[in-house]
């Protein structure tokens, strides 16, 4: 059975930890999504499993072994990766033929995986006249040249039309219906909601969750959050404490977002009530991608993901002479 | 290795500039050879080095403009290491071969391939232009078809090392336009200023290598007193044509290795 495993995986780049002792295993028959806020560390770390990076420390095998001791890469492995890496003056099929080659694959199949992503017709024009829809499903064709049992995606919905990213979601689960092995990246949660089984979250190099999704949607629509000033914080926490419940919090601008996991409002709303605390909002239930996503990114305290970059506090445009 | 050395020679025939650099290699040789066969005969300097019209040695002055393959198989050589940086074709080669050095050790058979490909296409332009001649009442047959046994083994064989050469700049240096200013700076500015000046240093780099190597039939024939047209004229003493090899060979083995061994690790982000 094809599988991923990464152990303790590390990355630094000069001052910045860009995957920190990440550990993880990635199962056949299913589609993985790898997700986190741009900057997290999913590029480096496809990379550095791909041997295209190499890793500080851990390491990532692909069926027991390392990248580059497979016995022949392209069989094993298909890549995804940004959708450049083609000569503007080679056509897609002499792209396709040269790493065929190399790989001792037959010429044939160049011509059925480009069919596959619907490319024939523009087979033998120079990739320099291409989209970037194109040229992202060439590299699709590229990555299943060698009819690979590992397929491993970095935004592949990256440049692609509504029809063309619902037909890479079709490609990915009919791919992992074969009992093989799909770990796709995304930072677009209602894309990844619709085409994963599992997730794998990372968050500032970091892994910070993973599981079915379903399970873990599940347990985040039982989850209440309630608003609060931040002077009431800890009023709050304590209150929720006393009541038997174990609420964590998460610090946003001026409020504070208390969390309930495993409770209803029901329960909750009496306790704010007696201990008359103001609270601003209360919500719960949603079980979106989305709100799973910030809680588990944000909640780890780790809502800045890249050092140095940090987007306004506030969203909202800032007029050239303003104060 | 076989398969990787194939696809490089996959990847050369299909893009444009590999036939660009065998067109050039046609079309320079021809004019540049009548230029310099037919350049005016009343410049000083002319009579004094200048052979007869029709003799050998006037042969061999012309045909020795093949010699644009150098600096072709050069240029083909750096492109087939920064052409993949550039484009960022270098992330699917090290995907279907992540040892890297087998791709460095692919890509210099193919480059050496390449550059036989390259010297030929010099040549035959060579031979249609000494024909042409011939055809025209300047020279013999007999004569021109020796010139160019004396011309063209040297030049194929400095060829050849010039394309290895290429490729070790390019592994090394990874960034095409610096390597292209490097490869022709060198040749063009750097390596005449260093021989005139400093010519025991001077007459080791590559330029001055390939000459002496490309003067090596010549220089048997003509009985050792050797050296090109130009060196006639700066009066730089040449290695011996197998020293040159060698020096030529070490460049370009040093820069491939050291290039797989420092640039190409690199990671490819």
């Amino acid at each position: 059975m094809p599988d991923l495993r990464l152990q303790g995986l590390t990355k630094r780049f000069g001052s910045v930890l860009a995957v920190s002792d990440l550990s993880f295993t990635v199962g056949p028959g299913v589609v993985t999504g790898f997700l986190g806020p741009n900057g997290a560390g999913k590029t480096t770390t496809l990379r550095m499993l791909l041997g295209l990076v190499s890793p500080d420390s851990g390491t990532a095998l692909l069926n027991g072994v390392p990248y580059r001791d497979l016995p022949n890469q392209t069989r094993a492995v298909g890549a995804v990766l940004e959708a450049s890496g083609f000569h503007p003056g080679r056509s897609a099929r002499k792209h396709l033929l040269a790493i065929a080659t190399a790989s001792g694959i037959d010429r044939t199949r160049v011509d059925e995986v480009l069919a596959m992503v619907g490319l024939s017709e523009v087979a033998n024009a120079r990739v320099g006249g291409y989209s970037m829809g194109m040229r992202q499903r060439l590299e699709l064709a590229r990555a299943v040249l060698g009819d690979p049992e590992i397929l491993i995606l970095d935004e592949p919905a990256n440049g692609l039309d509504p029809q063309g990213i619902a037909w890479i979601r079709q490609f990915l689960r009919s791919f992992a219906s074969l009992g093989r092995v799909v770990l796709v990246s995304s930072h677009l949660l209602a894309e990844a909601a619709q085409t994963v089984d599992e997730v794998v979250i990372l968050a500032r190099g970091h892994l910070v969750g993973k599981g079915r999704l379903s399970e873990m949607l599940d347990r985040q629509a039982a989850t209440v959050r309630i608003r609060t000033p931040e002077h009431e914080q800890a009023r709050l926490l304590a209150a929720l404490r006393d009541a038997g419940f174990a609420p964590g919090c998460v610090n946003m601008n001026d409020a504070t977002t208390v969390t309930v996991q495993g409770a209803s409002p029901e329960a909750v709303a009496p306790v704010i009530t007696a201990n008359g605390i103001l609270v601003y909002e209360m919500t719960s239930g949603g079980g979106s991608l989305e709100g799973l996503f910030f809680e588990m990114t944000e909640g780890a305290g780790l809502g800045d993901m890249v050092p140095g970059y940090s987007p306004g506090a506030v969203p909202g445009y800032v007029r050239g002479g303003e104060r | 290795m076989s398969r990787l050395v194939r696809a490089e020679l996959v990847k050369l025939r299909t893009v444009w500039s590999t036939w660009v650099i065998l067109i050039i290699a046609v079309a320079f040789t021809l004019p540049g050879g009548l230029l310099v066969g037919f350049a005016p005969h009343n410049n000083g300097i002319r009579h004094l080095i200048f052979p007869t019209e029709g003799t050998r040695a006037w042969f061999d002055l012309v045909l020795s403009t093949m010699d644009v393959v150098l600096d072709l198989a050069l240029i083909l050589g750096i492109l087939m290491v920064t052409g993949e940086y550039r484009h960022k074709t270098v992330t699917p080669t090290f995907l279907y071969e992540p040892r890297r050095g087998r791709v460095a050790a692919a890509k210099l058979f193919a480059a050496a391939g390449a550059a036989v490909a390259v010297a030929v296409a010099g040549g035959v332009a060579g031979l249609l232009l000494g024909f042409g001649l011939v055809a025209s009442g300047h020279g013999n047959i007999a004569e021109m078809l020796g010139a160019f046994g004396h011309v063209f083994p040297g030049v194929l064989f400095a060829t050849v090392l010039f394309g290895v050469y290429g490729l070790g700049l390019g592994a090394i240096m990874k960034n095409q336009v610096a390597a292209l200013v490097t490869g022709l700076g060198a040749s063009a500015v750097i390596e005449p200023l260093v021989a005139s000046t400093v010519p025991a240093v001077g007459r080791w780099l590559p330029g001055e290598a390939a000459q002496a190597l490309e003067s090596v039939t010549a220089h048997a024939i003509k009985g050792g007193h050797g050296g090109g047209f130009l060196t006639g004229i700066t009066g730089l003493k040449l290695v011996t044509w197998w020293e040159g090899a060698l020096a030529l060979l070490i460049y370009g083995l040093v820069f491939v290795i050291a290039g797989s061994l420092t640039t190409l690790r690199s990671d490819v982000t």
